[in-house]
């Protein structure tokens, strides 16, 4: 009786703890959530920085006591938006051609390929950036420097390939065979039945794809950091001006910052969890309707 | 006719997407390599980055050459691309050892500097001590650069030499063993993956098997697989914010592995709950069963039955992290530090080859070294990719049986 009570207790315990640890994924996020909002919002709590004036403005001089980020933002968008305008159909067209055209072996090839794609560090994209596309972007440029706009946007449109591409090929797989051959039946060309049969049945698929490949681009530090020129001040003119994003930001200065320069460092990164917090939503909401369906 | 030709189209233009994407990848890990491949060798891997002065005191002894002149002409430890010899070597009795004179190139600058050529087995250099009475490991390859006070800088070999053998007692000989390596980015990586995974992995696991086997599915297993997508969503660099305000500052741990691995445990969180949910599932519940009817109980049925058939799931999660560990830079950037050193305890910082790779490539400038850094880095990632591959296919014929 006894050792059974005890085998019991045993049980409940380790219950407990495997309960614990599962915990610790919620834990994590409410902690990270708290410690960056709880530093980033401190110097408008405090009154030490103007909330407007750091949103809107377009210099960020740590030594004269100017931070504004409107122009990272800017930076940002503009840098996530091309990567995607450029990205994404390469990524789904190359999705299609794994999950609709390609033998087995070719298609198992290109998802090895894919796949090594996104296992490469976000580095030495950015030194790849650097070695090739900024002297390429420099000659072009009539600036006198190649780190730019254009620059970061083919590094990003490169970086989100892969997450883009593994989404939408799950989803674009995961169409049920009968509408294919539904729409062959109904006297369709192959290439007829993907575009207007299986593209839109795989839809929500798509979209969450392209929304985590956002996601990607605007998170992107170090690959970003190294091609996109990280000016002090000035919105983006042209494909060839500087940029410097809301992540780079963060890295280029944390090391050193300290008192209200790293406080408003933290307030960058709350800008940057507001915009991905959007994205994770959004997400959710995709995943979610499809459910529904 | 019409229709062909759209269709035509069509089909050319999604082979040409499908091009860009295979090229791309090529041309990025062809760029590295053939950039990079020039700096990788042997002595890249196993040098430390920044170089190393000592001072260390020798016993001078007359130790005969037990290698003809023919063959010490063969003893070659320099490298072409590091270095170019110009003269030499010359064996010196009194340090039971040849040095040799060559153009040493380190990153930039080409200096003439007199290295090591070849040690004798007996020679009084392999029992040389600092000035604290430790050994000290001196190996071909060292550069010596002053004896008893004297510099030997702008000595001929010969001038050098003779320098050398004049000396008698006790020597006191400034040795510098050259840097440019990434020792000890290899080696803090490896550190980062083992205490990052020692963390992560049962956390993980656990939290896993709660999710698929105590758990009934409702609000709470929605709220945690919620927070785990959140997770895997937030960007490395927020990570490294975060991981800065707690584990740095507030827990005081400093820029340092520890806070390093930390950091990069949760980000690894997510994608181990999931892998190891996934595989957990795989397991059917007829297996459950079948342990649960014999009189086990839940938990031995868990570590007996189910976790054992969902190994190489797991072995994936855990191939995928290391991965990740060995990828992630921007939150390493803030919380591990940029030194390039073997970390000596969890609370000293050291940089990964990712971090190392940035720092060549952004505050150097040198993109070849970055180049080399990165072969290193995806030798190591095409390794585990395969691994992974075999680990899930290992699971598929799990699940066809």
């Amino acid at each position: 009786m006894e050792a059974i009570k005890r085998k019991k207790l045993r049980e409940r315990i380790i219950e407990n703890i495997f309960l614990l640890c599962a915990c610790v994924a919620v834990i994590s996020l409410l902690a990270i959530t708290f410690f960056v909002f709880y530093n980033g919002l401190a110097p408008f709590v405090s009154n030490s920085y103007s909330l407007w004036s750091f949103l809107t403005g377009v210099e960020w001089r740590p030594g004269s006591n100017m931070y504004g980020i409107f122009y990272m933002i800017v930076g940002s968008v503009l840098a996530t938006f091309g990567a995607i305008l450029i990205g994404v159909p390469v990524a789904i067209l190359t999705a299609v051609f794994i999950a609709e055209m390609a033998g087995s072996r070719a298609g198992k090839v290109i998802r090895f390929a894919v796949e090594l794609l996104a296992g490469i560090p976000s580095v030495l994209y950015g030194v790849f950036g650097l070695g090739i596309i900024v002297p390429y972007v420099l000659k072009i440029s009539p600036m006198a420097q190649g780190e730019s706009l254009l620059a970061t946007v083919f590094v990003l449109a490169i970086m989100i390939l892969p997450t883009v591409v593994s989404i939408s090929e799950t989803s674009l797989s995961a169409v049920p065979k009968e509408y294919r051959e539904g729409s062959y039946a109904l006297g369709a060309s192959k290439i007829q039945t993907i575009f207007r049969v299986v593209l839109p049945a795989a839809k929500s698929g798509i979209m969450t794809g392209v929304i985590l490949g956002i996601g990607r681009a605007i998170g992107e530090t170090m690959a970003v950091m190294l091609v996109c020129g990280n000016p002090i001040a000035g919105i983006p003119t042209s494909l060839f001006s500087q940029i410097r994003p809301l992540t780079t930001n963060i890295a280029l200065e944390m090391g050193y910052a300290s008192g209200v320069h790293q406080e408003l460092l933290y307030s960058t990164g709350v800008v940057l969890f507001v915009f991905i917090m959007i994205i994770n939503f959004a997400v959710n909401r995709i995943v979610k309707t499809k459910v529904g369906n | 006719m019409g229709r062909k030709v759209k269709d035509t189209l069509a089909k050319g233009i999604i082979y040409l997407a499908t091009g860009i994407t295979l090229s791309v990848l090529l041309f990025i890990v062809g760029f590295i390599f053939v950039k990079g491949i020039g700096l990788v060798n042997w002595k890249f891997l196993t040098r430390d980055y920044n170089e190393t002065v000592s001072y260390v005191f020798v016993q001078a002894a007359e130790v005969p050459m037990s290698i003809d002149a023919d063959n010490l002409k063969k003893e070659n430890p320099y490298d072409a691309r590091y270095e170019s010899l110009i003269d030499g070597p010359i064996y010196i009795k009194s340090i039971g050892a040849a040095i040799a004179k060559v153009q040493y190139r380190n990153n930039y600058t080409e200096k003439e500097q007199f290295v090591i050529a070849y040690i004798e087995k007996n020679s009084p250099l392999l029992n040389a001590k600092d000035s604290t009475g430790k050994n000290v490991d001196i190996k071909t390859d060292d550069i010596i650069k002053r004896i008893n006070g004297i510099n030997l800088k702008n000595l001929t070999l010969q001038e050098a030499a003779a320098q050398i053998d004049n000396e008698s007692g006790e020597l006191k000989i400034k040795v510098v063993q050259p840097g440019g390596g990434v020792k000890s980015n290899i080696i803090t990586t490896l550190y980062m993956v083992l205490l990052s995974l020692v963390i992560a992995i049962p956390l993980g696991i656990f939290g896993a098997i709660y999710l698929t086997e105590y758990a009934k599915p409702g609000k709470f297993v929605n709220t945690i697989r919620f927070a785990a997508e959140c997770l895997s969503g937030i960007p490395s660099i927020i990570f490294g914010l975060f991981g800065m305000a707690f584990f740095v500052v507030a827990l005081k741990f400093q820029i340092s592995l520890l806070s390093g691995s930390l950091t990069v445990a949760i980000i690894l969180l997510p994608v181990i709950i999931r892998s190891t949910e996934e595989a957990l599932k795989t397991v059917p519940t007829s297996f459950r069963e079948g342990s649960l009817a014999l009189g086990a109980t839940k938990l031995q049925t868990i570590f007996k039955v189910v976790l054992p058939c969902a190994v190489p799931g797991i072995a994936t999660a855990v191939l995928l992290s290391i991965g990740r560990v060995v990828g992630e830079s921007a939150a390493l950037l803030l919380t591990a530090g940029t030194v390039a050193q073997i970390p000596g305890t969890f609370l000293s910082p050291g940089s990964t080859l990712t971090v190392q790779a940035y720092y060549v490539a952004k505050e150097e400038g040198n993109i070849e070294l970055a180049c080399a850094i990165g072969i290193v880095i995806i030798v190591i990632v095409i390794v585990l990719n395969v691994l992974s591959r075999f680990a899930s296919d290992k699971l598929d014929v799990f699940n066809k049986k």
